[in-house]
This record gives C-alpha cells, sequence and structure tokens, in this order.
C-alpha cells in the first residue's frame, strides 16, 4: 500500500441551487480544487464520480459530469452509496492510487435533490427497503432515524431537548460558513417547538434538501513531491462498515454497527485511539444520528452522548470538536457531496485555513464519518497533516 | 420544481415507473395479509426463522423452508409520521410506525395502531394482525395486547 495525500478541494455553495444544473455546480466545486492543488486535467489520471442521482432526469449522470468538468477519458468509475457516495468515490480514488494502479485521481461528489417536489424525495429517499418496509408504511429517512431516537431515549434517557443542542451547534457553526445551506444561529426552544416531522423529530432535527458538490483530488507521494505540494494531508486511514438493508434485522436501535466497524478498522490502521482526534466532521443527517456517533466513534461511551452535547464537549474548546462547518444540519446534505465535504472541511482544519471556525490543532488527526442510509453503510476516514 | 423560483426553469418530460414485482415465491405471505394473518419462513434444515420471509437460505444455500405464523411481540420502537411520502398523502392519519420482536426471535415492522404514540411504551407487548387498506395495498398492524 503506497502513502495517498489529499492535494486539493473544492465545494460549491450548497442549498436550494435552482440556479444551475449539476453539472455546473460539479464545475464549481472542480474549479477550485484545481485551483487548489495548482494543477489541471492533464494531471489527474482517474475520476470517480459518486452522485446517488435518482432524483435527477439523467439516469447516467456520471460521463456527462466528467465531460462537463473536462475529465473525459478519465474514466469515470461511478460510485453509488446512499448518503456515504461522497466517501465510497474517495475509497474508490484512494484505492486506485495506493494500490499502484494510477498516481493521482478526482473524487467529484455531486447532487441535485431540489428539483422534484419534498413528497417525491421523500418517496424516493424512503425506498431504502422497498418491499417489507416502505410499500407497507411509507416510511421515510426521518422516519427511520425516527425509531432509533425513540429507542435511544427509552434505553438511556436521551432528551429532545439534548438532540436540540445539537442542531442549535451545528447551526451556530453554519451561521459562520458561506457556503452552508442555512447560515442563521437558532435557539433551543424555537428547535423544541418547530414543526413535528416524524415524533420524536422535529424539523430542526432533520437536515435539509440541499443540492451541491465538493472534490477533492488525491495524489501518490511522488506525485505530492513532483507537483512540490507544500501541505499535504495525509488520508491515514479508510475503514468500511455495513449492516443489514432490512431495518428490522437489526440488533438494536441504539447505535449504528457499520459505524463502530468502520471507526474501529480505521483507528487500527492509523494506530490511533478516539482520543487522539481532535476535529470531527460527523453524519448528522439527524440530530440523533450525530448523538449516536459521538458514542459509536468512541467519544464517549455508549448511553452518554446526551452528555457530552449538555456539557459542551463537542464545540470548538471543547474535548472533541464536531461538525464546525454547520453538519449535515445546517450546511446541508447533498448526498453524494457530503463524503467529499467533509474531507474538504478536514483539508482545511488541517492547513489551519477554517478562519473563524478554526480548531486549534497539536497532533493534527481529524475524523471523518460518512454513513449511508441507516447504517448500512459506513466509512471512516482518519486524516493527518 | 413545487416552489417558484428567480431563476428560470423548464420541466422535463414526465416519466411514470409502476412495477410488477414478482411473488410466486412469496404468496403465502402476501396471501396470508389478505387473511389477516403474517407469516415468516423457517430452514427447514438449519431451523433459522426469516423475517421478512424469504424461500432461499443463504445459511446451508438450501431452498426449502416452511411457513409458521406470527402472533405478537414485544415493541422495540415507534414513530409517528407526520411527513408523508408520495404515495402515501391520501393517509389522513398519521401512521406510526413501530418495530416488534416476536418469539420467534425475528422484528416485524408494522403501524401501531389504537393507542396515542405518548401512551406507547418500548416493551409493550402487542398482537401481530394485517390488514387491507382502502387503496387495495396491505398493511400489518400492531394493537396493545
Amino acid at each position: 500500500m503506497r502513502r495517498v495525500a489529499v492535494i486539493g478541494g473544492g465545494n460549491s455553495k450548497f442549498g436550494v441551487r435552482s440556479d444551475a444544473t449539476f453539472p455546473e455546480i460539479a464545475f464549481e466545486a472542480v474549479k477550485e480544487a484545481l485551483e487548489d492543488a495548482g494543477i489541471t486535467q492533464k494531471d489527474v489520471e482517474l475520476s470517480a464520480v459518486g452522485t446517488v442521482g435518482s432524483r435527477l432526469y439523467e439516469m447516467y449522470p456520471a460521463p456527462l459530469i466528467n465531460e462537463y468538468t473536462g475529465f473525459t477519458s478519465k474514466g469515470p468509475i461511478r460510485v453509488e452509496a446512499a448518503c456515504a457516495t461522497g466517501s465510497a468515490a474517495v475509497f474508490t480514488a484512494y484505492n486506485a492510487i495506493a494500490s499502484g494502479y494510477v498516481d493521482t485521481a478526482i473524487a467529484i461528489g455531486v447532487e441535485k435533490m431540489s428539483e422534484v417536489d419534498t413528497a417525491t424525495s421523500t418517496a424516493v429517499g424512503g425506498r431504502g427497503c422497498y418491499l417489507w418496509e416502505f410499500h407497507m408504511f411509507g416510511t421515510s429517512f426521518a422516519c427511520y432515524y425516527a425509531l432509533f431516537a425513540t429507542a435511544h431515549m427509552a434505553k438511556y434517557g436521551t432528551t429532545e431537548e439534548q438532540l436540540a443542542k445539537i442542531a442549535v451547534k451545528n447551526h451556530y457553526y453554519g451561521a459562520r460558513n458561506p457556503k452552508a445551506h442555512f447560515q442563521k444561529e437558532i435557539t433551543t426552544e424555537a428547535a423544541l417547538t418547530s414543526k413535528v416531522i416524524c415524533w420524536p423529530l422535529k424539523i430542526y432535527d432533520c437536515c435539509p434538501i440541499s443540492d451541491g458538490a465538493a472534490v477533492v483530488i488525491l495524489a501518490s507521494e511522488e506525485k505530492v513531491k513532483e507537483f512540490k505540494v507544500q501541505d499535504p494531508v495525509w488520508l491515514e486511514a479508510i475503514g468500511f462498515g455495513s449492516d443489514t438493508g432490512n431495518l428490522a434485522r437489526r440488533e438494536d436501535y441504539t447505535s449504528l454497527r457499520s459505524a463502530r466497524m468502520a471507526s474501529e478498522m480505521a483507528y487500527k490502521m492509523a494506530k490511533v485511539a478516539p482520543s487522539d482526534i481532535e476535529v470531527a466532521m460527523v453524519h448528522d443527517c439527524f440530530t440523533i444520528a450525530e448523538l449516536m456517533a459521538y458514542e459509536d466513534l468512541g467519544f464517549c461511551r455508549r448511553g452518554e452522548g446526551g452528555r457530552l452535547i449538555d456539557e459542551g464537549q463537542t464545540w470548538i474548546g471543547g474535548k472533541i470538536p464536531v461538525n464546525i462547518d454547520g453538519g449535515l444540519k445546517a450546511k446541508g446534505h447533498p448526498l453524494a457531496a457530503t463524503g467529499c465535504s467533509m474531507i474538504y472541511e478536514l483539508t482545511k482544519q488541517l492547513r489551519n485555513e477554517a478562519g473563524n471556525r478554526q480548531v486549534p490543532l497539536k497532533r493534527y488527526l481529524a475524523l471523518a464519518h460518512n454513513v449511508g442510509m441507516t447504517g448500512q453503510y459506513c466509512y471512516a476516514t482518519i486524516l493527518r497533516r | 420544481m413545487s416552489k417558484t423560483s428567480e431563476y428560470p426553469s423548464m420541466k422535463s418530460r414526465t416519466l411514470t415507473l409502476t412495477h410488477n414485482i414478482p411473488i410466486s415465491k412469496t404468496k403465502i405471505y402476501w396471501e396470508g395479509l389478505k387473511e389477516g394473518k403474517v407469516y415468516a419462513t423457517k430452514c427447514k434444515k438449519c431451523g433459522k426463522v426469516y423475517y421478512p420471509p424469504q424461500v432461499d437460505c443463504p445459511n446451508c444455500i438450501t431452498s426449502d423452508v416452511e411457513w409458521i405464523q406470527l402472533f405478537e411481540g414485544n415493541l422495540e420502537t415507534f414513530t409517528q409520521a407526520y411527513l408523508k411520502p408520495q404515495g402515501f398523502s391520501h393517509y389522513e392519519h398519521n401512521y406510526i410506525v413501530a418495530i416488534a420482536k416476536t418469539a420467534e426471535d425475528v422484528k416485524v415492522m408494522g403501524w401501531l395502531e389504537d393507542v396515542d404514540v405518548k401512551a406507547a411504551k418500548v416493551g409493550m407487548v402487542v398482537k401481530i394482525a394485517a390488514k387491507m387498506m382502502p387503496d387495495g395495498f396491505p398493511a400489518i398492524i400492531f394493537k396493545p395486547k
């Protein structure tokens, strides 16, 4: 296995992007990433295009994205792993370099979700297990995560207020991120009294339906030297995990086994402990998902996620700052863009380029946790500068 | 776009997707729902019970199962859905989606009825049955025992 570095990143504005098509949004992120890396398309050998794409007017979008952004003939490999698609694209690009197959690769994550109405988007998203769940029970993703919230509350006494505090934190940081979908602070009271979506989850517990793209460019150690990259950020480990497709076949509803598997694998590969991580991006598609991530990633013990947010330990200045770019909750969650956007933000953090959201670092170790569906997929990526 | 936007847009041609899903191997299950019964499968070789039912056992790579009826379970979790996806907007009630674990050590998803969401409790014993909705689709129904 060869070492692989992030040499460039780009992130489009996230939000309802009715001003642009999906290739046009991808272009914004690709442009920033190429400029950041100081290279051009001819320096890139392989393109991994991640898009869930089920809300698009195109069924085979990858070649069009590749063509529009100037990567025709560099692949593409189209990657799909639901909401973990971005990390799956990074994993694909990483493996191609680590194995010696190519020296440079780009992972493009792009999603356009807002071109169809909310009821349609919810029905497409809810088809995670059509035959045995959606067909009969009209399950949405909010519904799936609400099942975890109820179980976590019943088992550990986690409260709706603790979940609301996660939304407050992520909106606070979203308000400081010019690329975020929502750039507005909220109060705990506003979150608690907001419209119920799937009890006990309310609208402020849920990420929005967003459009956006994010891109990372990876290179081998040789290319890092050849390109004279000043601040390479090394991909120390990518762990992966999975679980049953049917939610009714899970061992329990208070934790994601795939997240525990992926993070244990990543910690072992990188030879680090959870307490070594100084900043983390976790998959907060719903507030309960962030709370479970605290526990699944080992930032606290099982059942103590509520206490971690009560104590403010996941804010900047706390034990482990989490989602200080706004997270999926406020920055937005354009499915396939999310995993690449996490690596983009952590690269900025590790280079001390995050401005008013910069976490003070000593060990320069960061972790991204990207979940697909309700833990059917998970990737945990550890970065170090 | 359902919402009006400051940016110009145009409509795509409409695509309608309705699937004809084969049920020949799980016909007993779907017919059972019409009779109010919920069935699981049990591998005749290794004894493993499958819910959702499946006629192929990946444990022993065989396809010889018997059908067993599920009667009751303990609630593991639940939620009340106020947000309804396309295909469910004609249901006026905010259905409660729940998961119950049965004595056969399988878990079943269903709609919880005859109890307010605030009165429902994890661990509650529920009866498992089924009914046909007025629109012709089946539903598995849990009721407090």
